[in-house]
């Protein structure tokens, strides 16, 4: 590796309904791999990623927490929220009502975090959407798409999130989604949304040249080398 | 003040008449009520509070419930209101109390201010008020109530809005005063709760901590820096999510740093003397244990993929051999090093220190460098700095003795390191006949004799020289079989050799160092090891006999003697060979005598000759003099169930009953019924009588050897039997069909090779003539070309021939020759 470790560190978060694939998004993401059978998680697991975004030629450092969808830990969710600097909002593309739900957990999100949270919809399962979708034994609603891909835009439209349909199987979508929305994060870093550090889930690597975080520096250095 | 007094002089009424403490209060606590304006409540809750040590019954039932009101509305519109509410709320809480009654009436109180979730959650709130009173009070009644309630408040916490950032921020605080109670209610806010230590770790508490240490000056800082250390690793114990996240983030190399330790050490690098030698005081060695800890969870959670992993195990190593660290400190630094390390152990060259005598530990010298594993054998032979305070036996001497043995199994864990160490200790093959063992440090220890007056230091040293020395042959026939070869040297060239090796740094590693030379000085034929320990023991015995010895003496002719015999079962079982040469030794008639003895003998001695008299008895299945058929006799004289009492009777020993993995540095004196006549000559000493593996070894084989000792002289080994437990049936079947498919897959392999062996030279053969083959097609082929060629040539010539013939007839026919028409009608027709 070169000098450079990473610019900034962001906090993402994922949210959602219980069962729609936040940990296989997270799994996907950092290992590259899909979690076949996971246990609900019970409050929040944590998985971290350089990306790379070359338009802006900054490398970022992903740390992102998935926190469990279920009714009894939504109060702890909520904990998460002010610190984030990105929220996934996942519902399941083959089920109707984790995408109604998404609205009250957008509620939720609105009112605890910081206003300028990049809040991305994330429709999840695209794979047991798509046409040639292979017959997996699935509880029986589950089966086949429930809501589309132009009414779920519309919805994000309204709301002004991002959106993009996922899948933590086939991996279509997932670096997009994160993609997506640290170019958002930048993008309002750029435009100065952010008054130094202002959002506690945005931190900048301090430069070389300030000598203060050489430590940090090169260590990241040897991390990115390991 | 002035303000309180006044307020009292009101409430009790212009006629001055005296009121009752009731009076007064149901008075206050009707003031408290929203409808009275604001300066009122603020002085009733001032009243109140100074009235709530003395009355708890009495204004919590009354005034609880309005002062919780006021906490949750009014608070936070008026700090002085606040903080007197709030310190009231803490006094009626207050346990502390002497009076039982008063202690009751706090905890009914504690019960009545928890039922209401939002009540903690405004505390909370108050965490973030601009007055720093109120913040202090807010925080000082949220530790009141986690160490009453924990659970109860940790589900609050968890609900709170803001909750997590308000208490991560309360901990930069530049008051000092705020930030310790801070530091003080967020270790009981993290116990038990990974959710809350999740959302703090989200919320940067590991910063926020690791920004106390470094503010406060490092581990220096003494008891604060601890705290602090002492939250960061209750957040990572047992939390894999946070230790991710901690992983992510720079601090893992702070803990090197805070021990000034580089975390970017290479592995040739030296380590600065500014790390080997630091100033220690009780409590920086207590912060210091926190990192330590915290380095071990961080190593047995992620093993070798962790970044800092070989500046960690580095760090671990060079604080344990090569530094003035305190002994605990070293204990727990080798307890933490992870199994898969110790490879290192013989690479990793240190420095180690002995303090300077009589400086009190300010000066410090530098001795010769060493590898790590010569340190460690070096710490498990003599002790910490070359056994300077072996005398005493402390107990956090012997416990980190104790623990390098660990590091020491650990190492050996594969059998070829068993047998590499084991051949090391053989006289070199290349020196003829004459040669002796080399004297490695272990060696000496093994060796040293017994000498009367008994000698703490020394049998201590041979005390643990024959625990490794076990860990080396322990179920592992080579290691035996090679063991029975080591020949030391005479005793003469021994204590020549060894008083030097005794006070340098170990050099046992093997392969040894030049063999040294040894005098000829040949009167009787040089002993093996295994001679010489069976001839110690009975040296030991005699001496032992003796009637002029103190309890104390006694008691250490006992261990060596104990400790001897745990060697030499350890030795012979499964070992006929060793056997007969301990038989020949004269070792039968030493065990059978003290197994005799009816007197008052150690009953664990007797109890362990038994037992050694078993194997014998067992494993006696080399021709020699000494056959079964002639111990059978004895043994029967002696009486199978006598002997078998002996053994069962050891099975109840305190200092064997309490022995367990990891603990077996005993306090002395053991057993404790000993206590009264007996003072142990130091303070906090403790002894060893058996380490855990012998234990273990012991309760997985009594079993056989009391059975076997009924057994007639011709009866097979209980090996092949059925008379074993089931366990080791099922392990000698493994063993046993192991063997064999080694044996089938050895087969399997050889006859492989002679296939493919053959294979190879048939198909050699094959190519060589099919290229021969090939080569006369070839030349075939162009002979062939050749003739067809000719052919051609040959007709062409036929037909210019025939032409000319044509042309001849017709001249001739023409020049009016007869000419033979037949023979060209014929060849027209040939032709067509």
């Amino acid at each position: 590796m070169s000098g450079i470790s990473w610019h900034y560190v962001l906090k993402f978060i994922i949210t959602g309904d219980a069962g729609v694939g936040k940990s296989s998004l997270l799994v996907r993401l950092t290992d590259q791999r899909f979690l076949a059978n996971p246990d609900p998680t019970l409050g929040v697991e944590f998985g971290s990623k350089l990306i790379t975004i070359p338009e802006e030629n900054k490398v970022v450092k992903l740390q992102c927490w998935d926190t469990a969808g279920t009714e009894s830990f939504r109060s702890i969710t909520r904990s998460y929220y002010r610190g984030a600097a990105g929220c996934l909002l996942v519902y399941d593309v083959t089920s109707r009502q984790s995408f109604v739900n998404a609205r009250s957990w957008l509620a939720d999100v609105r009112q605890h975090a910081d206003p300028h949270l990049t809040c991305i919809l994330v429709g999840n399962k695209a794979d047991l959407a798509s046409g040639d979708a292979p017959a997996v034994t699935l509880p029986s609603d589950t089966f086949g798409r429930q809501v589309s891909t132009e009414e779920a835009e519309l919805w994000a439209k309204e709301e002004g999130l991002l959106f993009v349909e996922a899948s933590a199987k086939s991996g279509q979508g997932v670096q997009e989604a994160f993609e997506v929305a640290c170019r958002d994060i930048l993008r309002k870093v750029r435009e100065g949304v952010f008054e130094d550090d202002r959002s506690p889930g945005v931190k900048l690597s301090k430069p070389l040249a300030n000598g203060v975080d050489l430590n940090q520096q090169s260590k990241s250095t040897q991390c990115c080398g390991t | 003040m002035d303000f309180f007094s006044q307020t009292y002089t009101a409430l009790r009424g212009p006629t001055g008449a005296q009121q009752t403490p009731e009076e007064t209060i149901a008075r206050l606590a009707d003031r408290l009520s929203p409808d009275s304006q604001l300066p009122d409540r603020r002085a009733a809750v001032l009243a109140l509070k100074g009235l709530a040590r003395k009355h708890k019954v009495l204004v919590g039932e009354r005034c609880l419930g309005g002062l919780s009101r006021i906490i949750r509305e009014d608070a936070i519109l008026d700090p002085e209101i606040a903080r007197a509410a709030l310190e009231a709320v803490t006094t009626l809480i207050d346990s502390s109390d002497t009076h039982s009654d008063q202690r009751e009436a706090a905890s009914t109180n504690v019960e009545l201010v928890l039922k209401d979730a939002s009540f903690v959650h405004s505390i909370f709130t108050l965490l973030k008020d601009e007055d720093f009173y109120v913040r202090y009070a807010a925080c000082s009644l949220l530790s009141a109530l986690l160490a009453s309630h924990p659970q109860t408040v940790q589900a609050a916490f968890l609900t709170a809005p803001d909750g997590p950032a308000r208490v991560v921020s309360l901990l930069e605080d530049s008051r000092d005063l705020l930030a310790r109670e801070a530091l003080h209610m967020l270790t009981m806010l993290i116990r038990k709760s990974s959710e809350i230590q999740k959302v703090l770790a989200f919320d940067g508490v590991f910063e926020k901590l690791f920004g106390i240490v470094t503010r406060e000056g490092g581990l220096e800082a003494g008891q604060y820096a601890e705290e602090a250390l002492q939250a960061v690793d209750i957040l990572l114990r047992f939390n894999a999510s946070n230790q991710s996240y901690f992983l992510e983030t720079q601090l893992p190399s702070t803990l090197c740093t805070l021990l000034y330790f580089n975390p970017r050490v290479v592995p040739d690098e030296a380590v600065p003397q500014e790390f080997a030698l630091q100033f220690w005081n009780h409590n920086k060695a207590q912060a210091a244990s926190h990192v330590l800890d915290i380095i071990g969870i961080l190593l047995t959670a992620k093993g070798p993929a962790l970044r800092e992993g070989y500046a960690y195990t580095r760090l671990l190593i060079e604080l344990a051999f090569a530094s003035n660290a305190p002994t605990t400190l070293k204990t727990q630094c080798l307890r933490h090093l992870p199994a898969d390390a110790t490879p290192m152990l013989p690479e990793m060259v240190v420095t180690p220190y002995m303090p300077v005598p009589e400086t009190n530990g300010e000066e410090w010298d530098k001795l010769e460098v060493a590898t790590a594993l010569d340190a460690l054998i070096e710490l498990i032979m003599h002790g910490e700095y070359n056994g300077l305070d072996a005398e005493k036996r402390s107990k956090v001497g012997m416990d980190l003795r104790a623990t390098a043995v660990d590091v020491f199994e650990n190492f050996v864990r594969d059998s070829s390191v068993k047998e590499a160490i084991v051949a090391g200790m053989l006289p070199p093959a290349s020196a003829g006949p004459s040669a002796r063992s080399p004297v490695t440090p272990l060696l000496f220890g093994l060796l040293t004799p017994p000498k009367p007056p008994p000698e703490r230091v020394l049998i201590v040293g041979f005390q643990f020289a024959a625990i490794i020395f076990a860990h080396l042959l322990r179920h592992t026939p080579n290691c035996k079989a090679l063991a029975r070869q080591i020949l030391p040297p005479s005793p003469v060239a021994t204590n020549e050799v060894a008083g030097g090796a005794f006070f340098v740094p170990a050099d046992g590693r093997p392969p040894p160092a030049a063999p040294e030379p040894i005098p000829e000085d040949d009167d009787d034929e040089a002993q093996t090891l295994l001679q010489i320990l069976a001839e110690h023991l009975s040296l030991a015995f005699l001496l032992r006999s003796r009637d002029t010895w103190s309890t104390h003496d006694s008691r250490e002719w006992d261990r060596w003697i104990i400790m001897h015999l745990c060697l030499l079962s350890q030795w012979l079982w499964e070992d006929p060979k060793a056997v007969r040469m301990f038989l020949e030794a004269g070792g039968m008639g030493v065990l059978v005598e003290q197994v005799n003895q009816h007197s008052e003998t150690d009953v664990v001695i007797t109890g362990l000759c038994a037992f050694l008299l078993g194997i014998c008895y067992e494993f006696n299945r080399e021709p020699g003099e000494i056959t079964r058929a002639t111990m059978h006799p004895i043994l029967n004289r002696l009486g199978p169930s006598t002997l078998a009492g002996r053994l069962t009777r050891l099975r109840e020993d305190e200092r064997m009953k309490i022995v367990q993995p990891g603990y077996w540095v005993l306090p002395c004196p053991t057993p404790r019924s000993l206590t009264l006549g007996f003072m142990s000559r130091y303070e906090e000493e403790t002894e060893i009588w058996f380490d855990w593996s012998f234990v273990d070894f012991w309760k997985s084989v009594n079993q056989t050897v009391i059975r076997g000792l009924m057994q007639d002289p011709d009866a097979p080994p209980s090996s092949s039997g059925t008379s074993q437990s089931g366990e080791s049936v099922l392990v000698a079947s493994l063993r046993d069909a192991l063997s064999k498919q080694a044996l089938e897959i050895d087969d399997l392999k050889r006859r492989l090779k002679e296939v493919t062996a053959s294979q190879t030279t048939v198909r050699c053969a094959v190519a060589r003539e099919l290229e021969e083959v090939q080569a006369e097609l070839a030349t075939e082929k162009t002979k062939r070309a050749e003739v067809e060629k000719e052919q051609e040539d040959l007709l062409v010539l036929l037909d210019e021939l025939s032409d000319k013939r044509k042309r001849d007839k017709q001249k001739m026919r023409e020049a009016g020759w007869e000419v033979s028409e037949d023979e060209e009608d014929g060849d027209e027709e040939d032709e067509e």
